[in-house]
């Protein structure tokens, strides 16, 4: 299979794999590693709560999977703490030439990524680092 | 150099060529024979017009090959029926032993981690209305003879078993499993030995085999050509399954393509020539490359337990996903994964499957085949190269 510049390069050279910890940061992990794609991200939010200070992340899955969640870190941090990707699944997909048959693999990432937002956003749940599942699924 | 539209620029030599499984380059003395044959002053002529001196310098020329073959694969000349590879011969055997001896039996035994030119004519078979026993092999790919002749019935008319199979290097007892058809009485044995010759031992007449399926390009011959060894000793009779021509004793009609058989038997002999020391040199290269490979740590070499020829190495990397490992690794390695899981619609590796691996650990294979032009420093790139991949993807993952 061939891969896009971008995919490569975020593939590659991803620069935010990792896990945070402390009070102010919060986790959502989607999918299994026994069904094939699971990832993970660790959010810290800045001090008053109003945007994502930092994003890390944990994936096991293709290039594409990868790729998407070092985007999906980067483009993250600095933005509001909404449960939401900070594009739409089928512009991350476009941005990464992935085959449509790779979409499935595309929303594990989301999830995960809703499920770590929606995690700060309800602060009532353990925050990262507290003795969560390192997997979910 | 411009490459003509449509066609891909040759590899960067710099990737480490590991796939010698998958296909050989061909050697430079085989392709300066095999291009003899070809021009208006070599043997261009039909091998099988044997009236005139062209006709008669290519029917020697082919039968030179076919000796070459037979010498190498421990068979007799006759027996050898040129074939356009391994892929055609499996047809050839199953098809033909199938329409030959359908009024005495219409069931076959092989085995679930044969090659797809094995299965596939198996399955049309069935659909067709035969049965088929697909044995599965013990944890390292290895099949028992004794569970194999425990499954030949009265009925079975063909047992196909591979002799080196071509995702772990395993080998099988075909000898042991030929004698036990023979006893039947019945139950003809076919082996695909595509993957053997100038790799390990192989001795069609001594093993007892009835047919035999060799190929050209596993051993720096041309693509293209392969063959169907038919023991005339042993009787085994075939049905055809193309006609027009009558060649090769009627079992395989179309003009014999000269170069491609000149090749086939150049490359034979040149393989059985060098495989004393060839196979100590790539045996010494495959256990420095396992070596490095074991010290990753969670890493499994599937088939440790059986027989294996020393060229394939199929090792299992736990905590990394299968796709992100050959992306990783291909941009400075050509292998192959056992699985070719691709795409999100590719399967794992059913013959690892077979071997009771799950999905994840299948996927997560890679095939490293070793040959002639592989060096050491090939081998500590590749070794390096899998390492840092590995250790990367599994800080990724977390594992």
């Amino acid at each position: 299979m061939s891969y896009n510049e971008l995919t490569r390069r975020h593939f590659e050279h991803p620069v935010r794999p990792g896990t945070l910890a402390g009070p102010d940061c919060y986790r959502g992990a989607a999918g299994s590693r026994s069904a094939g794609t699971w990832v993970q991200f660790d959010v810290r939010l800045a001090r008053n709560g109003t945007c994502v200070r930092e994003v890390r992340f944990l994936a096991f899955g293709c290039p594409h999977v990868i790729a998407a969640a070092e985007l999906v870190a980067a483009e993250g941090e600095g933005g509001a703490p909404e449960p939401r990707l900070p594009q739409s699944i089928h512009s991350l997909r476009e941005r990464l030439d992935a085959p449509v048959e790779k979409l499935g693999r595309l929303f594990v990432v989301e999830d995960a990524w809703v499920a770590a937002l929606r995690s700060a956003a309800g602060r009532s749940q353990a925050p990262a680092g507290l003795g969560e599942p390192p997997e979910g699924g | 150099m411009r490459v003509p539209q449509g066609q891909q620029p040759p590899p960067n030599a710099s990737v480490v060529y590991l796939d010698y499984a998958a296909t050989t380059p061909v050697a430079p003395e085989v392709a300066a024979r095999m291009a003899e044959c070809l021009t208006r002053e070599g043997t261009f002529g039909n091998p099988g017009s044997a009236g005139h001196v062209y006709g008669e310098a290519a029917s020697a020329s082919v039968e030179a090959a076919r000796a070459q073959v037979a010498a190498a694969a421990g068979a007799h000349a006759a027996d050898v029926v040129f074939t356009s590879g391994a892929t055609e011969a499996n047809n050839l055997a199953i098809f033909g032993t199938a329409q030959y001896h359908r009024d005495s039996g219409r069931h076959i035994v092989t085995a679930r981690t044969e090659h797809k030119s094995v299965l596939d004519p198996c399955r049309e078979l069935e659909r067709r209305g035969w049965s088929v026993t697909y044995l599965k092999p013990d944890a390292d790919g290895v099949l028992d003879p004794a569970r194999v002749a425990g499954a030949v019935r009265p009925e079975t008319v063909l047992v196909s078993v591979m002799h080196v199979n071509n995702e772990t290097g395993v080998i099988q007892d075909v000898g042991a499993i030929a004698q036990l058809c023979a006893r039947s009485g019945h139950a003809r044995m076919h082996v695909d030995a595509a993957q053997s010759v100038g790799k390990c031992r192989v001795d069609f007449a001594e093993f007892g085999i009835d047919l035999m399926s060799v190929s050209a390009h596993k051993v720096y011959g041309p693509k293209g050509a392969g063959a169907l060894l038919v023991s005339r000793r042993r009787g085994a009779h075939l049905t055809p399954i193309l006609y027009g021509g009558g060649q090769e004793g009627s079992l395989r009609s179309g003009t014999v393509a000269t170069h491609q058989a000149v090749g086939m038997g150049a490359a034979f002999e040149l393989a059985s020539a060098m495989f004393g020391t060839e196979r100590e040199r790539v045996a010494a290269l495959a256990e420095r490359l396992w070596r490095r490979l074991r010290e990753i740590g969670g890493v499994m070499l599937n088939g440790a337990g059986a027989a294996r020829v020393p060229h394939v190495l199929n090792v299992s990397f736990e905590g990394v996903e299968g796709e992100s490992l050959l992306a990783a690794v291909q941009p400075q390695l050509a292998v192959s994964t056992g699985s070719a899981c691709m795409s999100a619609t590719q399967e794992p590796s059913y013959v690892l499957r077979a071997l009771g691996r799950d999905d994840r650990l299948a996927e997560s294979s890679l095939r490293f085949s070793l040959g002639r032009f592989t060096s050491e420093a090939d081998i500590d790139t590749a070794a390096t190269v899998v390492t840092r991949a590995v250790e990367r993807l599994r800080r990724i993952a977390g594992t």
